[in-house]
């Protein structure tokens, strides 16, 4: 192998001795270390991921409920604004004056009641980024002013492509990004569909947390059901979640996006816990009220875990229902927003159940505070980890197929599958 | 259930200044059973049936009632610290309240409403404190048994992402 490849936007040589160079580009059982630590690699994933050819979460319909209403959100590290444009339709427009590149809006969000204006030289856009008002342009008294060739459709917000599914918004950059429909594929569409089933939602509220570590090892930890029963003494002890439930793990045509399903069992099939050092069998809640799940679907599922390339999660544990926003701040570090949701048609303990179960999520969750230290944990370990240093993960075979158990890391392989084939090989695999 | 306290007795049957010291005295006894410990005794300042809850100003202003963490009673206190203690894995850490003195909004049937703000710093076990929080508590005071206690709690952080973690009640 060419030891000194510097091809591509990484420009960094590579030191790595031949036979550890990195894995084989087939063989995604083995993750090179160094996609979790090169800012080269990082600056790659922005331009190929999250400014290709992908769909990117921006929101609920829901957190956007009147005409004109906006929320600014982040696509890899660029910011842009969900505006709800019509009564059933949606836009995304840059949050970046195209006149001087100012920032437009600065709050969370807000209502533009007729168009958005930026602050700095009050050029003016409509709902959909065309630029209809630019103070000045005739001059004063014949005098200054835009030249005469100035053509203001050259200056309208870029807005990106728009895609929404049962009131939750996608955007791409890329000019002619794949159907969702294809981007998700059968399965993935089914799962989905299976929360976000057409029913308006209600927004039950949101938090937002950084966490060190690179966005790629939080998509991984929800495809990852090796940990939840082992590091979840919580979710352990009150049965919640256990590797011998009737479970699957899906994985949608590309790889990248995933389902992982626990299904109800009786407790005479339990077996397997066993192995697991931490299990306790006498810890009791006090207050049992935090946990009194009812079954609100159609199906005998109590746990599912969507993740859809490339950084949108979404949970539904028992009644507690939100979808989890990676954003990407540098290589080593991400921002986690949690906007829980439920149904316009929950009725008040419903509200409460969700509201309670709450506690398990979030940045001071019963389980979710366990994944956001040990993934911190993981970035510290392979910040000093050697540039050679692969990460295993063998479990459930070598492949990314669906399986009816989660004995696997099948999952976080069929992740890398994608991820490599978005990524130019020359980046990932230098060599 | 434990039966919800009847007419709240105000405190000082609505001396302002008393309100003051009385609540004044449960802050602080307060924040250092959660800094200094013992971290059991800390649902003991809440009545039996109480609201106590943590979430972001965004929420907070938006009508959201999530929260980070939310406890009804004093039994689900309980169950927080036991998770805290049991069930949870997480790098060792010590937490720090500043506390500002405390306004009393008013004093009504309900009880003593008042703000105090609140700084929360937090010290990893390689010693590198950081800022976690600045936060607003919104707390109603009731008398209770002839001690002052937390009827309702909410803690309520200006602080948009936060920057790490909450590993403890707060």
């Amino acid at each position: 192998m060419d030891q000194t490849n510097t091809t591509g936007a990484g420009q960094r040589q590579d030191r790595r001795p031949a036979e550890t160079n990195s894995p084989d580009d087939e063989d995604v059982s083995r993750i090179a270390y160094r996609v979790y630590q090169d800012p080269a690699i990082y600056a790659a994933e922005l331009d190929r991921i999250f400014y290709g050819p992908t769909w990117n979460y921006i929101g609920l319909a829901a957190e956007v409920p009147e005409v004109g209403d906006w929320r600014r959100n982040m696509i890899g590290e660029r910011e842009v604004l969900l505006v709800r444009k019509s009564e059933g339709e949606f836009s995304v427009l840059p949050n970046v004056c195209a006149h001087r590149g100012a920032q437009i809006c600065q709050a969370l969000r807000g209502n533009a009641e007729t168009a958005f204006m930026c602050p700095y030289h009050q050029w003016t856009y409509d709902f959909e980024g065309k630029l209809i008002g630019v103070p000045f342009r005739r001059g004063v008294k014949g005098k200054g002013g835009m030249p005469t060739d100035f053509e203001p459709s050259n200056y309208d917000l870029q807005a990106l492509k728009v895609a929404e599914l049962n009131g939750v918004v996608f955007a791409s950059y890329h000019p002619d990004p794949p159907a969702l429909d294809d981007y998700l594929g059968a399965d993935m569409k089914r799962m989905f569909t299976r929360v976000f089933d057409g029913r308006k939602l209600r927004i039950v509220g949101k938090h937002r947390q950084t966490i060190d570590c690179n966005w790629k090892l939080q998509m991984e930890n929800l495809k990852d059901p090796y940990h939840a029963g082992l590091l979840h003494l919580f979710l352990v002890t009150f049965g919640l979640f256990r590797l011998d439930q009737k479970s699957e793990s899906f994985i949608g045509v590309h790889g990248g996006s995933a389902a992982l399903v626990s299904r109800r069992s009786p407790p005479d099939e339990h077996t397997g816990n066993e192995e697991i050092a931490s299990y306790a069998p006498d810890y009791t809640l006090e207050d049992p009220t935090l946990l009194q799940p009812v079954m609100e679907y159609d199906d005998d599922v109590t746990l599912a875990i969507q993740t859809i390339f490339p950084n949108i999660i979404i949970q539904a544990q028992s009644n507690t229902l939100a979808t989890r926003h990676v954003i990407p701040k540098g290589v080593g570090s991400h921002e986690l927003v949690w906007t829980f949701f439920g149904y316009e048609d929950d009725d008040e303990e419903m509200q409460k159940r969700r509201l309670r179960q709450a506690n398990l999520m979030g940045p001071a969750g019963y389980v979710t505070l366990d994944d956001a230290e040990a993934l911190e944990f993981s970035q510290r370990g392979v910040d000093c980890a050697p540039p050679e240093a692969v990460a295993t993960l063998v479990l459930g075979g070598r492949d990314f197929e669906s399986t009816d158990h989660m004995v696997t890391e099948a999952p976080i392989r069929g992740f890398h599958r994608q991820y490599r084939d978005a990524m130019a090989k020359d980046i990932i695999n230098a060599g | 259930m434990p039966a919800e306290p009847q007419f709240p007795n105000v405190i000082a049957d609505g001396d302002h200044d008393e309100a003051v010291r009385q609540v004044e005295r449960l802050q602080l006894d307060y924040v250092h059973r959660i800094d200094d410990g013992p971290l059991a005794t800390w649902p003991d300042l809440f009545t039996d049936i109480c609201l106590y809850r943590v979430t972001s100003r965004e929420n907070w202003e938006a009508g959201h009632d999530l929260g980070v963490i939310r406890g009804e009673s004093i039994g689900m206190l309980r169950d927080r610290v036991t998770a805290t203690q049991n069930a949870a894995v997480y790098a060792p850490r010590t937490i720090r309240h500043i506390l500002s003195g405390t306004l009393v909004d008013r004093i009504d049937q309900a009880g003593i409403h008042c703000r105090t703000n609140v700084a929360i710093y937090q010290t990893s076990a390689d010693g590198d404190t950081l800022l976690l929080m600045a936060a607003v508590y919104h707390d109603i005071v009731i008398e209770d048994g002839g001690t002052p206690k937390f009827r309702e709690k909410n803690l309520v952080y200006d602080t948009l992402r936060l920057p790490d973690s909450v590993i403890c009640p707060l």
